[in-house]
């Protein structure tokens, strides 16, 4: 018995220490934008929108996991890879798109988080200050460790949803039911294009480049490629628990009601008539949290992507001499995000539609690239694709950038 | 001198015009003498053909070869331009990343080869063909854009090596390097360290990186030294070096030394210790001029007319980094043979003959007539120059000999 429990304790310790990355770009992934489109679709289609959870779990954890195999078996990042192997046209291509996608997605976070405060009743702007110098100290000062200790603190505070659901009066065997049984799928336009919606929030190029880079800034190794994978699994699931109660507590008020919501950054204010006051803040507290993990897990992104694609320092463990460059472009987004949500006269809606777009964009190439490097036999030695894995891959990518597709012609002819 | 990114893509055919295919890659001779030995050419099938060097008549706007050329293969220890170090990682010796390879630079002098790498933004936007709108941009603001090149000297381009034994690795990556860039980088970490790494090299390279330290760092070095140990590095330095390096044991150490040295060994260093009794402090002059590596040849030359005015002579420029560390050096006849915009690195010497403040006189005429250079640099422990001794200022002990 004793035998037993070392054997598992042994394995229980191995994963701890490879535990992070994927959890944590996972739930990252449900940054404001995804928490408001969730509050939206469940509020829109009550549970039957719950059905779309399963395969986008399953996506994201196939999508993330081959971004981790890719940086585990090369030790490199995403944006290392497409500058060695394809150059610097596209390299500055790349990063072009993905430099303007990121700072529209971290301004639509900021401009989240701006409502939410809003919302509070807080002063918007000695907070927004507070926020981006707190940010910043803790990125530039902090090492790996700390840093990754606060984003999963930042986890944490995601259960403010699942207890923010508990308040409310849920049909729970509906909401599971719904889970996988397909009878509930609605084949109109509407239910369509918010799955795909879903879809288009949760798996973005971002958080494939994110990944990526989180990984081999932990200095994990390869033959920790088995918990690695295990991992994202978990944070696919994790993610899409939380999704689970955001969608279920808005499908069991306002769509039971029948109140339709403008904008998702309503869904905590509108929810206090049915689920009460503990609940309806408990939702605005996870919407901030979101928005805030958003917006320093998206900059980071950059100034990973931008570091590997010109070859500097780009580490969270570098000392601010020797990551300059790192932090200086991590900083300059967080400030053209704040900025720009407090200049009364730009327009942060037409903002978060190029984002989209942008992002739309960027996505099919992000795939063909990790496609490319997952068949590379030299790349990827033993840790290849296999036969079946691609198929399943191929498949889904080709889910993924349809979706994509269809969120941009959806929003360009406004459907 | 031509970019790499200048050269990708050009058209090459044969003398009587026929057309080949386009320039994709080049290959070349990873040693320390990176020549390049052959053209990868995309032919107009789309295949990739290998065809050697000795084939071509002219590259510059377009690439012209024999017309009857042959296809070549890739042999041991060639490299490609392309996959082996364009947008590579750079990285320094403790592993950390520095910047990537922007761009290649060759060198057109007695056939081509690679002399270093472009890490500048420059270098991508000549990928881009943006230079010329990116020069106008920076003048438009006040700004003047500069090229960094790394010489070959200075780099090691970080291969993807997977599957090997690691401990191997480390003493493989450190003899890539020179002796006089290992030295470098010892010098800046203590000296138990530095036996250790020494103690894990080849012998002739450990003493090419012994010969290549500082001289305080050479005293403290063989302080640790048992004098057997000392004695095989002597041996296995030039002559001339390891008298200055003697001269820094105790009496005592130098006998014991010296005496398990080989017998003709013995007999030249006891040679030279007997007239090691002149330092050059003394004749050094402070006549000399010092450029930056950036600078043009037309601003060079206004600085050698408007400094060297009242100079006895000046025969060589010396080119200094920011810590004012001798780095390369030229004669005013390369000087003048170089258009006027060209960049001073492009065109220096980088393995600069030197003397230290405690040469003695008898090894500096040595050098200056093993080289055949009338003027030597002098610099202190930290590779600063102090000035420069030249055939003139020893000229009356040559006669003494004579």
């Amino acid at each position: 018995m004793r035998l037993f429990w070392s054997k598992y304790k042994r394995r229980l310790l191995l994963f701890l220490a490879v535990f992070g990355p994927a959890t944590i770009t996972a739930i990252s992934d449900n940054d404001a934008a995804g928490v408001a489109t969730y509050s939206l679709a469940g509020a829109q289609f009550g549970y039957s929108i719950l059905f779309i959870l399963v395969p986008v779990t399953l996506l994201l954890a196939v999508t993330q996991e081959m971004g981790i195999r890719i940086a585990l078996a090369t030790g490199k990042g995403l944006g290392d890879l497409i500058r060695e192997r394809y150059g610097i046209k596209i390299t500055m291509i790349v990063f072009s798109v993905l430099m303007v996608a990121n700072i529209g997605t971290i301004i639509a976070n900021f401009a989240a988080l701006k409502a939410a405060l809003t919302m509070f009743n807080l002063p918007i702007l000695p907070l927004f200050m507070l926020i981006v110098l707190g940010v910043i100290l803790f990125v530039s000062k902090g090492n790996y460790r700390t840093n990754q200790r606060i984003f999963l603190l930042s986890v944490i505070l995601y259960f403010s949803y699942v207890i923010s659901t508990l308040k409310v009066d849920v049909d729970w065997g509906r909401a599971f039911v719904s889970m996988v049984n397909p009878a509930v799928v609605q084949f109109n336009k509407e239910y369509i294009f918010a799955g795909i919606a879903i879809l288009g929030t949760t798996i973005t190029p971002w958080g494939q480049f994110f990944v990526q880079s989180y990984v081999i800034d932990k200095k994990l190794t390869i033959d920790k490629l088995k918990y690695s994978q295990i991992e994202t699994y978990f944070g696919s699931i994790l993610t899409n628990f939380f999704s689970f109660f955001m969608i279920v507590a808005t499908a069991a008020t306002l769509f039971a009601y029948g109140i339709k919501l403008q904008s998702g950054e309503q869904a905590a204010l509108a929810i206090k008539p049915f689920a009460g006051e503990m609940a309806s803040f408990l939702f605005g507290i996870g919407f901030i949290n979101a928005a805030l993990m958003g917006i320093i897990i998206i900059s980071l992104t950059t100034a990973y992507a931008f570091s590997e694609f010109f070859g500097y320092t780009g580490s969270l463990d570098a000392p601010f001499e020797k990551g300059k460059i790192f932090y200086g472009i991590f900083t300059l987004q967080l400030l053209i995000g704040a900025a720009v949500v407090l200049l009364p006269f730009i327009s942060v809606f037409q903002i978060v539609f190029f984002t989209q777009s942008f992002n739309a964009i960027l996505l099919p190439f992000i795939f063909f690239f990790l496609l490319k490097f997952t068949n590379n036999k030299e790349l990827m030695g033993a840790h290849i694709n296999t036969k079946w894995y691609n198929i399943f891959s191929i498949v889904s990518t080709v889910v993924i950038i349809l979706a994509a597709i269809f969120v941009l012609i959806s929003s360009v002819f406004g459907l | 001198m031509i970019y790499f990114s200048e050269l990708k893509g050009k058209d090459v055919s044969t003398e009587d015009n026929v057309k080949v295919g386009k320039l994709d890659d080049l290959i070349f001779l990873a040693s320390e003498n990176p020549r390049i030995t052959k053209l990868v050419v995309e032919d107009l099938s789309g295949n990739k053909i290998n065809i050697s060097i000795d084939h071509v008549k002219k590259i510059n706007s377009n690439v012209l070869i024999n017309k009857n050329y042959s296809i070549s293969e890739l042999e041991e220890n060639e490299l490609f331009l392309l996959k082996n170090i364009q947008d590579k990682q750079i990285i320094d010796l403790k592993g950390n990343k520095v910047v990537r390879v922007n761009d290649v630079v060759l060198q057109d002098k007695n056939g081509l080869y690679v002399s270093g790498v472009d890490i500048s933004l420059l270098g991508i936007f000549r990928w881009l063909k943006l230079e010329k709108y990116f020069h106008k941009l920076a003048n438009f603001v006040n700004y003047r854009p500069i090229s960094q090149f790394l010489s070959w000297a200075d780099i090691q381009p970080l291969e993807l090596a997977r599957g090997q034994v690691r401990l191997k690795k480390e003493e493989q990556k450190l003899e890539k390097l020179r002796p006089e860039d290992l030295a470098d980088y010892l010098e800046k970490t203590n000296v138990v360290n530095t036996r250790k790494i020494l103690k894990i090299l080849d012998k002739k390279f450990a003493a090419d990186v012994i010969r290549s330290l500082n001289i305080n760092y050479q005293t403290s070095l063989f302080k640790y030294f048992t004098p057997e140990i000392a004695a095989k590095f002597i041996s296995l330095i030039d002559p001339d070096e390891a008298v200055d390096i003697i001269l820094t044991q105790s009496p005592k150490k130098r006998e014991q030394i010296i005496r398990l040295l080989g017998e003709s060994k013995k007999t030249e260093i006891n040679h030279l210790l007997k007239l090691s009794n002149t330092p050059i402090g003394e004749l050094i002059t402070t006549e000399y001029l010092t450029v930056s590596p950036e600078e043009t040849v037309k601003s060079v030359i206004t600085k050698v007319r408007r400094d060297s005015a009242d100079f006895f002579t000046l025969l060589n420029i010396y080119v200094v980094n920011k810590d004012n560390q001798l780095i390369g050096v030229f004669n005013i006849h390369e000087l003048l043979l170089q258009d006027d915009n060209t960049q001073v690195y492009k065109f220096m010497i980088q393995n600069v003959i030197v003397v230290h403040l405690t040469t003695p006189v008898e090894i500096v005429i040595r050098k200056m007539f093993k080289y055949h250079l009338l003027h030597l640099p002098v610099i202190d422990i930290s590779k600063k120059i102090q000035g420069i001794i030249t055939m003139v200022d020893v000229d009356k002990f040559v006669v003494e000999k004579l």
